[in-house]
């Protein structure tokens, strides 16, 4: 109360009242804030002087401060402060480190490279990179595929085969797995049996009358199943035909159904409705032939190369 | 000179002032929840239950359109007219164009809110109503400036109380800003879609001179506007500096208009235009902080009213946050600073400082002094206002702390280069850290959603108690009447 009566005594207000008690007191303004403002000025003024600020005429006045960098045709330039040259400048620091490793790399022999000690560190970094950027989306970070959808990549099943080459094929040209649809050459009937013998390959719960029919149906020309999966229904890497004896699936999602009809079921609509979605994009053009074959090993040492 | 010892309820319009203020805090509490929803989802992902409808998309615009110009709108709408007529003394020009003001700024939110939902949107952050709404606004607006400026000319006082000013400026900056970044040609007379005028980064540019605005003068001068009437009210006490307000209200207004390309660093927007907009984000700090001063040393005298007072409160925390967000600001429009900082969460966390810390809590602290005024009663609960503080204020700190951290991680997860010269982390990984955050973050909108609902039951008492009593006092009149 006191220092309201001080502060009224020595500061007056200005004299106007609004809706009854609103008034304001005179004060001047604080000399702290005057300074900072001042202050504010001064560093804006010399904020401007460093960068790129103003514009004049058709262009605008340079900064003080400089960058040098080297540009795409590898000419050293220095130019006044701006964001393009200053991300040349980031690039280029690191394709600086990265470049003796892919050097490296583009001498060895896959081989080499997955056995050699000192490459160990760059495929893990400069692999790790390029597949979360480029695969991940698909195969997902780990490389453990989505069942349905994209392949698993840590197992030792391999479509088109698990070999340096092969992977390395698979990268560059991109793949497309088809199958053609059975239910318009096949009855229900048929493919249900066809389903449980596929089911009985892998040990999975079946009716073994229909999986015997089946048997029969698979090595026939009507269905003719063997054409592409092999009469030991092994598949056929040369062509990308999945091997239906190892319990490993992609498109049929038996491991998420839970009962036997579950899983008899998801192989089922696989038959019946074929596949024609399997397509992996082609890589060369996108990726540099060193980055294809950085990401080649990766794969390749992701658990299940061969 | 009595004015403030009856609510003046047949001297002025008050009706269309209730009517603003319930919608404000109708639309705080739909917009909120929404709010809530969306941060829901970043967490757990599941939320969007693959409806189109509801996904982070389209929900998002209907939490800001519904915040920002349902909660904050309204809520402005409802103070202006509340402060300019008791301040110039005089009844709103026109009850009819007031009224319509009323209609037509809830239908043209009602159906933002629902085209959103439908996936009409301009991309245009802030502004993402489609033409049709736009038009709307902008009548709605014309109407607004109408009914502001004719009822300050037809004004009893000689002089124009400083937070008109400040609302007049708002108006003004609002009708500016809507009509030049929704300059668009429809595709066809009745289709929603549209196409902007501006094209590349000129396009860019316009939206951030439109955004950065909307932030300066819709969440920053109308509310300062609100806070140099109630805050004074309130207090009991005289504004500290006239020469302050004046002061800061000119460079406010001059500095703002400079400072939206700071949203465009590190793009295809020229430098020079950015780094001037950078300079002049500082120049804005001590501008900002002008009104921060009058607010608290206006107060300073009767610190005592902060403990018995939660209204008190709400006004102080707000200057509080709106004085360490006006800061974070201009740090944040540094280039150095952005390049850490642009993108990540930081920014909404700034943001959200500013919207939930300052916007929200003045109007909190407004409503809570105007709302009994207006129904000529008392709040029906003070315990619940204390609850109301203590969750808003609760709720804010663990939002913006989580923004905090995840921003900052994730700037720096993003630019980490290993000794090969790869990106140490991938993007997945960045999003994979955030995830406690981000769970964080929607508890934090919790605790202020639950303030806020517990706001939304007080006002609704207290409006029942208003009529219960008037009613009350009416038929004892009505008796005293028969008997004489």
């Amino acid at each position: 109360m006191s220092e309201q009566k001080l502060q009224s005594q020595t500061v007056q207000t200005t004299g106007h009242a609004w809706d009854g008690d609103l008034q304001e007191y005179n004060n001047p303004l604080p000399v702290w804030w005057v300074y900072t403002f001042y202050v504010t000025v001064v560093f804006a003024l010399v904020y401007w002087t460093i960068y790129p600020s103003w514009p004049f005429g058709k262009g605008w006045i340079g900064g003080l401060s400089n960058i040098t960098y080297v540009n795409s045709n590898g000419e050293t330039k220095t130019h006044s402060w701006n964001t393009r040259a200053l991300l040349l400048e980031d690039m280029n620091r690191a394709a600086i480190a990265q470049k003796p490793y892919f050097d490296k790399v583009a001498a060895m022999s896959y081989a080499q490279v997955a056995k050699d000690p000192d490459m160990n560190g760059f495929i893990l970094s400069a692999g790790k990179a390029l597949f979360s950027d480029n695969c991940a989306p698909c195969h997902q970070a780990g490389g453990q595929g989505v069942v349905g959808f994209f392949p698993n990549l840590t197992d030792d099943d391999w479509l088109y085969g698990g070999s340096f080459d092969k992977i390395h094929e698979t990268i560059t040209g991109g793949r497309h797995g088809y199958m053609p649809t059975f239910s318009e050459v096949l009855s229900p009937e048929q493919i249900d049996q066809l389903a449980n013998y596929v089911a009985s390959l892998s040990g999975i719960g079946h009716d073994a009358t229909r999986a015997a029919a089946g048997n029969a149906l698979f090595h026939s020309e009507t269905a003719a199943c063997y054409y592409c999966h092999g009469a030991d229904a092994k598949g056929r890497k040369e062509i990308g035909s999945a091997n239906l004896t190892d319990n490993i699936w992609l498109w049929a999602n038996v491991p998420a159904a839970s009962s036997a009809e579950g899983k008899v079921a998801a192989i089922r609509s696989v038959i019946a409705s074929g596949l024609n979605k399997g397509v992996m994009p082609a890589w060369a053009g996108r990726l540099s032939p060193e980055q294809i074959k950085v990401l080649t090993v990766y794969v390749h040492e992701l658990g299940g190369g061969q | 000179m009595a004015v403030t010892t009856y609510s003046g309820a047949e001297q002025y319009n008050f009706e269309v002032v209730k009517k603003f203020a319930i919608m404000s805090i109708v639309w705080a509490v739909i917009g909120m929840f929404v709010g809530v929803y969306i941060a829901s989802e970043l967490a757990w992902p599941f939320l969007n239950f693959d409806s189109p409808y509801i996904s982070f998309g389209r929900f998002r615009p209907v939490h800001t359109t519904s915040v920002i110009f349902g909660f904050g709108g309204s809520a402005l709408f409802a103070t202006s007219y509340y402060v300019v007529q008791r301040t110039c003394q005089t009844r709103l020009i026109s009850d009819g164009l007031a009224s319509f003001t009323f209609w037509g700024w809830m239908a043209a939110i009602a159906l933002a809110d629902f085209s959103y939902m439908l996936g009409y949107t301009q991309s245009r952050e802030y502004a993402e109503m489609e033409w049709p709404i736009d038009i709307l606004i902008e009548v709605v607006w014309v109407a607004y400036l109408t009914v502001f400026v004719g009822t300050i000319m037809r004004r009893k006082q000689p002089h124009i109380y400083v937070a008109n000013w400040f609302y007049l400026a708002f108006i003004l900056a609002t009708a500016l800003l809507h009509t030049f970044n929704n300059l668009a040609m429809p595709i066809d007379l009745f289709s929603m879609k549209s196409y902007s005028l501006f094209s590349g980064v000129q396009d860019a540019m316009t939206q951030w001179w439109y955004g950065h605005n909307a932030v300066g003068f819709f969440l920053t001068a109308a509310f300062l506007g609100m806070m140099y009437y109630f805050v004074p009210k309130q207090a009991g006490r005289p504004i500290y500096s006239y020469r302050l307000s004046i002061v800061h209200f000119w460079a406010l207004g001059f500095m703002y208009m400079w400072v939206g390309a700071h949203h465009l660093h590190w793009t295809a927007l020229p430098d020079w235009t950015s780094s001037l907009a950078a300079a002049f984000s500082i120049l804005l700090l001590m501008p900002s902080w002008g009104g921060m001063i009058n607010g608290i040393m206006t107060l300073s005298g009767a610190w005592d009213k902060l403990r018995t007072d939660p209204i008190m409160r709400f006004m102080i925390v707000a200057l509080s946050f709106y004085g360490m967000s006006t800061f974070e600001g201009p740090m944040m429009s540094l280039k150095e600073v952005n390049a850490l900082s642009h993108y990540t969460d930081w920014t909404v966390g700034h943001v959200h400082s500013g919207a939930l810390g300052w916007v929200a809590m003045i109007t909190f602290g407004s409503l809570y002094h105007m709302m009994p005024k207006l129904w000529d009663t008392k709040m029906y609960s003070r315990k619940l206002i204390e609850w109301h503080f203590w969750l808003a204020t609760i709720g804010i700190v663990l939002y913006i702390v989580a923004m905090w951290i995840s921003g900052i991680t994730q700037g720096l997860m993003w630019r980490a280069f290993d000794e090969f010269g790869n990106l140490q982390y991938s993007f997945v990984e960045s999003v994979a850290a955030m995830h406690p955050f981000y769970a964080m973050r929607a508890i934090g909108g919790m605790f202020f959603l639950t303030g806020m609902v517990m706001m939304a039951f007080n006002v609704f008492m207290t409006i029942r108690q208003g009529k219960r009593e008037s009613a009350a006092l009416e038929a004892k009149l009505a008796a005293k009447l028969a008997h004489a």
